[in-house]
């Protein structure tokens, strides 16, 4: 799976699971702070991640340091390449 | 000039909330706690919620006629309590604009108003959530059991004051309660708040707020909706309702 893949997939888990438009979905936006996310919808958002990419999230150290798009493009990058 | 009503307003307003308080707070602790002798639990909290609602209505006189306070009920009629209320945040005001509300509520509130002495302490006795020091299933659990028994909650699902007309992301608790309880959840709006104080400062500037209650969207109306969709819709019908009140609406 290359970067744009990883960057359109994710970015179709905004549109549809969190109804966010995709204007907005640049790599530089907080989570919290521009698109809106709570802690609560983190768990849908790990779940949502989880679905689309086929991939188990374990480590909470890494979920919790998540702040912008383009970590959780970095993120998926790096599981996938660690072959979780 | 303006300058000089702005010290007026502020010094002749904070000196009567002071006198006002000070005789107000002790004589509704001392009818609570002997009321509360008499009455259950469930009806002692109804009346500290009631007290709370007293106080803050002769709060919101203090400032008047510099800042006027209206509030518009654009609802029809509803009887389908208790509700869910969500409404825009944009200063500390708000808090009391809520208070006074005519249902018994509870307010979903953040860390530092529960810092505030005496306003602390009645939002404590009151049973309002402070939903930064609660545990997600404790939340959930306690509000629940609130709506149960007939009490309101009622939600800033900004999080914080945006301290501007510019409206914040809302949080997603305020919907994910409505999807657990299936309350009608009724949009507010607050117009006018943002410089009665300015966020920031406890300097108020003469104004008028509005406040404007809408239509409850129920159940039946919102239970095929996803959480997104509701908390996005929500938030659309509160901004384009502030957008027309802006204009004079």
């Amino acid at each position: 799976m290359n970067e744009q893949e990883i960057i359109d997939i994710t970015n179709k888990v905004f549109e549809e699971s969190f109804e966010i438009e995709k204007d907005r979905l640049k790599p530089e936006a907080h989570i919290f702070t521009d698109l809106g996310l709570d802690s609560l919808d983190i768990v849908d958002l790990v779940a949502a991640l989880q679905k689309s990419f086929g991939v188990n999230i374990r480590n909470e150290e890494k979920v919790r340091n998540i702040r912008t798009l383009q970590d959780i493009y970095d993120f998926i990058s790096t599981i996938k390449r660690e072959g979780h | 000039m303006n300058y000089l009503k702005i010290y007026f307003l502020n010094l002749y307003s904070y000196v009567l909330f002071a006198i006002y308080s000070a005789v107000c707070i002790p004589l509704l602790v001392l009818f609570i706690a002997l009321m509360s002798l008499m009455l259950g639990h469930r009806r002692a909290m109804k009346l500290v919620r009631r007290a709370i609602a007293w106080w803050s209505r002769g709060i919101m006189l203090v400032p008047y006629p510099f800042v006027k306070v209206r509030y518009e009920n654009n609802s029809g009629d509803e009887t389908g309590e208790p509700y869910i209320f969500v409404c825009n945040h944009r200063s500390f005001s708000d808090g009391f604009l809520m208070a006074v509300l005519p249902v018994e509520g509870v307010q979903v509130v953040n860390i530092w108003p529960f810092r505030i002495p005496v306003i602390g302490f009645f939002a404590r006795l009151a049973g309002y959530l402070n939903i930064r020091m609660m545990q997600t299933e404790e939340f959930f659990e306690k509000a629940l059991g609130l709506l149960r028994d007939n009490v309101s909650i009622i939600f800033f699902p900004e999080g914080t004051r945006s301290g501007s007309r510019k409206m914040g992301n809302f949080h997603s608790s305020a919907f994910r309660l409505a999807l657990k309880s299936k309350a009608p959840i009724v949009p507010l709006c607050i117009s006018g708040s943002e410089n009665i104080p300015p966020k920031g400062s406890l300097l108020m500037r003469p104004g008028t707020i509005r406040v404007r209650r809408l239509q409850a969207i129920t159940w039946s109306e919102y239970n095929e909706w996803s959480l997104y969709t509701l908390k996005n819709k929500v938030r659309e019908i509160i901004g384009n309702e502030l957008a027309l009140m802006e204009q004079g609406a």
